[in-house]
């Protein structure tokens, strides 16, 4: 479609691309001209340091593995069980908890804890809340890979009398491989970069991450030749193995088939038994940290909380995240123009390349990018009085390669099924936007809902930028747990969860009512 | 003996009728102009379309009670033929029980002219050699009735002569009852015993 794309439109994508990466520029720029030393490289052979980065990986390596492992079972029931009772309950409550704020988790998996007398500290909790978060995120992907499967396969399998092993192998496997890769690589980096988490549930060196050492580093030591070493071994691991996915995996993550499913096989018997079974504890498993954060509702004493004091920390959690999900939305469909281009013209190293650019925040270390746009800004602005609008700026530049990634194949669809014509009929501009609207919006409205309850979510950048005047929900949350007010928390936290869960129905009911 | 009777099924509102005989080892065309329902009856051999009323028997045993895989159909659909992310020759492997005659399969490459396609993926072939490679595969699956949804379409003048000798040769050498729907009369002289006309 864009060999021959508008340049205005052109001009603004690469400014979007340009705006997206200065922020990480102007961030290692904050910290490089903060310290004369640079990186402290000694570190290298540092004991301390070679025990965070292999628990680093070692966490993130387990999180990706049972996330994906333990999805594929449950994916496979959803596909071939699609008459289950609660199918489509199921899948919002998947994305529920992939988008499920950190802290929320973390107090329904603390409140749980203490409900059966279990310790949640450590390897465990850690890969237990990852696994929560991303799991039912795999499912997704996963059942979407198998919906994709096209009818005429299953019908020519069955008139090849294919066995259930050669169904597996030459039908399902292939349908998934491309994207278990991805997958697995995006889930790693998830839990390479996990921050909240690891703060909350880990602790000492044993159980430390390179985000959060470097956020110790910066916290109380004000340590920056480390933070920085730190930062760019985070950055060339996690970018590194993002890149290598990129170019190797192919995870087609929209890829919702609506053609007929009637020669889908639907398994009789124990196998039918097997995975309805895996489904309702899949069920289970998942509403449980829910149900610990309702009984400590119920069973809670709120004499000391006054509920107006959620009122303002609600307000300003909603009005940051439309904020952060309007602009992040806006820059990832601009900065997608050009990449568009590319892909279009078969250009796939330089498409490569720009896609990571556009997405690398996902790599950045957060905390690195907010401390040292802190340190820039510093010298320039009056960080107490704009912190809040730097919270926004960079909850959006958090959220755009979420968004990247969502709108990117469905976008790459329309220039492939609509590209040569819309050219041949010499659309452009407005008149082109006109069609491709109704043909990106139910992706539009879906991804707007996540990056929207994504950015409400934050702590990290909050704790860097944020100020007592603009708490946030999910601070108040943090505040709470940290002075172990744990009703008030669950209160704050089942708030966070009903108002991400409301946002995420009303998004699916408009993108249904549109279909 | 393959014994379609009084067998009527219901496709798009519309009710189609058939009643008919065919031989053990002989090749019935089927003709009719479209949307007479040619394809339809193959599928309801083959089992994917159930019929409101009427019976399927094959050698005395009545198929209407058998699942797809149970019976002993070998059938090339219209389109989507091929797995497009195996090679030609894996997908030619596909539906044989035990050891896969390789040779065979080879030799019916060559005669077919698709010999130097066979470790390809089916998106590097033009569509009359990924008909050919899903011929090969129904005319040499060891079921004894095969169903022939256009088996020649996509084929030039050359290709179709060698492609309609091969089909007669090898249903002859095996034995096989063959039932092929096609809208050219060439065909039907080059292949068929006999000749069913729907309407």
């Amino acid at each position: 479609m864009l060999q021959h794309a508008n340049t205005p439109m052109k001009i603004i994508g690469w400014v979007s691309l340009c705006l997206i990466v200065l922020v990480t520029v102007f961030a290692f720029q904050g910290l490089i001209g903060f310290s004369e030393s640079g990186p402290d490289w000694a570190l290298l052979s540092d004991h301390y340091f070679h025990s965070i980065l292999v628990f680093s990986l070692k966490q993130a390596l387990l999180s990706a593995l049972l996330s994906v492992a333990l999805a594929w079972p449950i994916a496979r029931a959803l596909y071939y069980l699609p008459h289950v009772p609660g199918f489509r309950s199921f899948l919002s409550l998947c994305l529920l908890c992939f988008v499920m704020p950190t802290l929320v988790l973390i107090t329904g998996l603390v409140v749980m804890g203490r409900q059966f007398e279990w310790s949640l500290y450590g390897l465990n909790g850690i890969l237990l809340a990852h696994i929560y978060l991303n799991m039912p995120f795999a499912i997704r992907v996963f059942y979407q890979q198998l919906k994709g499967i096209p009818d005429s396969s299953w019908k020519l399998s069955v008139q090849l009398k294919l066995s259930r092993w050669q169904r597996l192998r030459i039908i399902e496997w292939p349908s998934i491989r491309g994207t278990s890769l991805m997958l697995f690589g995006f889930i790693f980096v998830l839990c390479f970069n996990s921050f909240a988490i690891v703060l909350a549930l880990g602790g000492g060196p044993q159980s430390t991450t390179l985000e959060v050492a470097i956020y110790q580093a910066l916290k109380y030591d004000f340590n920056i030749p480390e933070a920085l070493m730190l930062a760019w071994v985070q950055l060339l691991i996690a970018g590194g193995l993002f890149l290598v996915v990129s170019r190797f995996g192919s995870a087609n993550w929209l890829s919702v088939d609506t053609a007929s499913d009637e020669w889908t096989p639907r398994p009789q018997g124990w196998r039918q038994g097997l995975m309805k079974s895996s489904y309702y504890l899949a069920w289970l498993v998942l509403l449980l940290p829910i149900q610990a954060l309702l009984l400590g509702l119920i069973q809670g004493d709120f004499s000391r909380l006054a509920l107006t004091s959620l009122f303002k920390p609600t307000l300003i959690t909603i009005s940051l995240g439309f904020f952060s999900a309007l602009i992040g939305m806006a820059l990832a469909y601009t900065m997608l123009n050009p990449i568009r281009q590319m892909n279009a013209l078969g250009q796939s190293r330089r498409r490569i390349v720009f896609e990571w650019l556009a997405t690398h925040a996902l790599v950045a270390p957060a905390m690195v990018v907010s401390v040292g746009l802190f340190i820039f800004l510093l010298q320039r602005i009056d960080i107490d009085r704009w912190g809040i609008v730097f919270v926004a700026l960079l909850n959006t530049s958090v959220v755009v390669p979420f968004a990247v990634q969502k709108l990117k194949p469905r976008l790459y669809q329309f220039d492939a099924q609509y590209g040569e014509l819309s050219r041949s009929l010499k659309l452009q501009g407005w008149a082109l936007w006109k069609i491709e609207w109704p043909f990106i919006k139910p992706v539009f409205l879906s991804t707007f809902a996540l990056v929207l309850v994504l950015a409400m979510g934050d702590v990290a950048i909050f704790s860097i930028f944020g100020s007592k005047e603009w708490t946030t929900l999910p601070w108040l949350i943090y505040e709470y747990a940290g002075t172990y007010r744990m009703a008030e928390a669950s209160m704050a936290s089942m708030l966070l969860l009903a108002l991400c869960a409301l946002i995420l129905w009303l998004f699916e009911k408009a993108q249904t009512s549109n279909a | 003996m393959l014994n379609i009777s009084q067998l009527k099924i219901e496709r798009d509102g519309k009710q189609l009728s058939y009643d008919f005989q065919l031989e053990e080892g002989l090749i019935l065309a089927v003709q009719g102009l479209s949307g007479v329902g040619k394809s339809t009856l193959l599928s309801a051999i083959a089992g994917f379309v159930e019929p409101i009323e009427g019976l399927i028997f094959w050698q005395g045993d009545c198929l209407n009670t058998l699942p797809v895989e149970q019976r002993p159909v070998s059938y090339l659909f219209q389109e989507y033929n091929l797995f497009e992310h195996l090679t030609v020759m894996q997908n030619m492997s596909l539906g044989f029980v035990g050891a896969v005659p390789k040779e065979t399969l080879a030799e019916a490459a060559n005669i077919l002219q698709v010999a130097d396609q066979l470790a390809k993926k089916p998106g590097a072939l033009s569509g009359g050699q990924r008909q050919r490679i899903a011929l090969i595969r129904t005319m040499l699956r060891p079921e004894p009735l095969v169903l022939l949804d256009e088996p020649f379409a996509e084929l030039d003048p050359k290709t179709r002569e060698l492609a309609t000798n091969w089909v007669r040769d090898t249903a002859k050498l095996y034995g096989k009852t063959v039932l092929m729907v096609t809208h050219q009369s060439e065909d039907v002289d080059r292949v068929a015993d006999e000749c069913l006309e729907l309407s």
